[in-house]
């Protein structure tokens, strides 16, 4: 297929709004959902959209694929303008929605994709060809023939991908696409949108998982109610926080207690922890670098133990939370 | 991953018509028979309700005709009770299945989906009918002379077919409106009585009379009627005036219909959903 000399996608003053209507009708509640964002993408990136949950990221994504309105600004996908070129821009693009929804459970995987390379107009004579050739892709040839309802998570997540390609669409979206899969089927999912890039695909992904979005995407937009608030690589988004290091700390027995104790201390910038499991892992972010590490063995509380410590670079973690948290 | 055999698409409106009905009809057969719960409504119900009235009825009358009558009137009834149960089915199974946004988002009318699976769940009527016309026949003995056989064979496939675009339009308003299960429920019963499939029509309530002229399968259940039902003697028409009216009106419906759906999809893109109401 010919590509279009512009970029794949092209955003400008792209806003939003929703209106909740009460009971009677009368507008209840206005919620300004995008506020003015702009950015483009080229033919053959992979770009990502993070930013936490509510930002706006699968209203980007409604309003790019044609099926929400903007309420202003201007969307270009392919060329082809969202508010008008309803079809022709749906022909060339595939979505993959994250989560359980938007298979038909009762039939199997090869009816489901028969059914949708029907209504995008896919040639029987080539739908027949490509159907075996995408389950094959996927790994679900041996259970296509199977109800889709007995499949796992991970499998139902990789028919998805499936669907989203019998048209052999051009440009492809990708709304949290490993949201809920184990490490393993996770990784599946990325393996195949890496795949997807390398024969050419324009691929736009939302994550709230930083390192998938630092492993695949070339280019980030970290968008925060409503507003993009930084569009770099990942290397140059990462760079904005070179002047912390991280202290990260396993620890044994470590409470809530000790965090806040931690956020006292002068010099530290934030403090994440995860203590929901058996070893907690705390992160520190600290422009002191090693020189904190007295002060934090300090903090510990009786009882509590630091199995493990070591000084890190900031990943592209540490510069989302400080962007999102400005 | 290597690379997918190269695609052409399906060429022309008609072509892409015809492969979207195709789709939207085989899935839903194959969803509907992936589901045994199909058998209750649409074998069994039928089943003992025209036993029922068989056993009710066939010592009283002498004449077959009153037995072909009843055979008519409730396969007529499945038709309905299927193409309200379709109708809200239609476009309203994707709401609860959660393939409403994958639906949505496909490069065609929604109007074209709905009407694949409002035809399929209709044919399923038609098949019903069949159904209580062969229990009637074999273990009944009811006598089936038509009297017209080819009028009847034609008014029952454009009853069919009148059936499927009240079907599509009911589909819409559903869509539209927030109470659909509640509407699809209330409308059954006032249906069966107003086109006359429990009684010809002339016996209603002069009340009942304009409600039930709208209706285009009141039209095409009195051409099926004059077609089989010897002497029989029902609305001041015949059959060429009974079949162009519900030819007209089917029309209406389909024009009402799309336009609706235009509606609909619209609605759909301002709110970015149409699932929740
Ligand atoms: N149909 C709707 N009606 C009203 N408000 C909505 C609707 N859909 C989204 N919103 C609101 O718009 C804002 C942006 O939502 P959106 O779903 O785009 O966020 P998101 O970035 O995808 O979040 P998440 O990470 O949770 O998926 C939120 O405040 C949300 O509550
Ligand atoms: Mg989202």
């Amino acid at each position: 297929m010919q590509k279009p000399l512009g970029p794949a996608i092209s955003v400008k003053g792209l806003t939003r709004e929703y209106v909740t209507r009460n009971f009677f009708g009368g507008v209840a509640r206005t919620t300004s959902a995008l506020s003015g964002i702009d950015f483009e993408v080229a033919n053959g990136e992979l770009f990502g959209l993070i930013g936490p949950n509510g930002a706006g990221k699968t209203t980007t994504i409604k309003i790019l694929t044609t099926l929400l309105t903007p309420t202003g600004g201007d969307a270009r996908i392919l060329g082809l303008d969202v508010r008008k070129d309803l079809y022709e821009i749906r022909r060339r693009i595939g979505i993959v929605f994250g989560g359980e929804r938007g298979l038909y459970n009762r039939v199997s995987a090869v009816d489901n994709l028969r059914y949708f390379s029907d209504l995008y107009g896919v040639d029987s004579s080539v739908a027949r060809k490509r159907i075996p050739e995408l389950l094959e892709v996927v790994g679900l040839s041996d259970r296509a023939q199977e109800k889709v309802e007995k499949y796992s998570r991970g499998m139902k997540q990789r028919l998805h991908i499936a669907k989203a390609l019998v048209h052999d669409p051009e440009l492809i979206f990708l709304d949290e696409p490993t949201i809920g899969l184990d490490p393993g089927g996770a990784r599946d999912i990325r393996n195949m949108v890496r795949d997807l890039k390398a024969q050419g695909k324009t691929i736009l992904l939302t994550t709230h998982y930083m390192f998938e979005a630092e492993e695949l995407c070339q280019r980030i937009a970290v968008i925060s109610k409503g507003k993009i608030v930084a569009l770099d690589t990942p290397s140059e988004l990462k760079n904005m926080v070179r002047d912390i290091s991280v202290i990260e700390l396993r620890t044994f027995e470590a409470t809530m207690d000790y965090v806040e104790a931690l956020r006292k201390l002068p010099n530290v910038v934030r403090v994440v922890a995860d203590l929901d499991s058996e070893q907690q892992t705390i992160r520190v972010q600290t422009p002191l670098g090693a020189d904190l590490l007295p002060k934090v063995t300090a903090a510990l509380p009786a009882g509590a133990r630091i199995i493990d410590r070591t000084i890190k670079e900031p990943t592209l973690e540490d510069a989302y939370l400080r962007l999102v948290e400005e | 991953m290597h690379e997918l055999t190269p695609g052409k698409q399906t060429q022309g409106r008609v072509g892409r018509v015809i492969q979207v009905l195709r789709a939207s009809v085989f899935l839903t057969s194959k969803l509907f028979f992936a589901d045994p719960q199909w058998l209750i409504p649409n074998i069994i119900a039928p089943f003992i309700f025209t036993l029922v009235a068989f056993f009710l009825f066939s010592g009283q009358t002498s004449g077959s005709s009153f037995l072909l009558y009843l055979v008519l009137g409730s396969g007529l009834m499945g038709m309905w009770g299927t193409t309200i149960y379709a109708s809200a089915n239609s476009i309203g199974f994707d709401r609860w299945n959660g393939t409403m946004e994958s639906t949505l988002a496909a490069p065609i009318p929604l109007s074209w989906i709905a009407l694949g699976r409002v035809l399929f769940n209709t044919l399923q009527g038609v098949l019903n009918a069949v159904f209580i016309l062969v229990i009637g026949l074999v273990w009944f003995r009811v006598g089936f002379t038509l009297v017209n056989p080819p009028a009847f064979f034609f008014a029952s496939i454009m009853t069919f077919l009148s059936l499927s675009a009240f079907g599509l339009l009911m589909t819409t308003i559903l869509l539209l409106s927030r109470k659909g299960g509640f509407i699809t429920n209330s409308m059954e019963i006032p249906v069966y009585i107003a086109t006359g499939t429990m009684f010809p029509v002339i016996l209603l309530p002069v009340v009942y009379l304009p409600f039930a002229f709208m209706l285009a399968p009141t039209w095409g259940i009195e051409a099926i009627r004059l077609a089989a039902l010897p002497g029989y003697v029902g609305l001041p028409t015949t059959y060429t005036v009974d079949m162009t009216i519900m030819v007209a009106e089917t029309f209406a419906y389909l024009a009402l219909a799309f336009f609706l759906f235009k509606r609909v999809e619209a609605y759909a893109k301002k709110m970015g959903t149409l699932e929740e109401y």
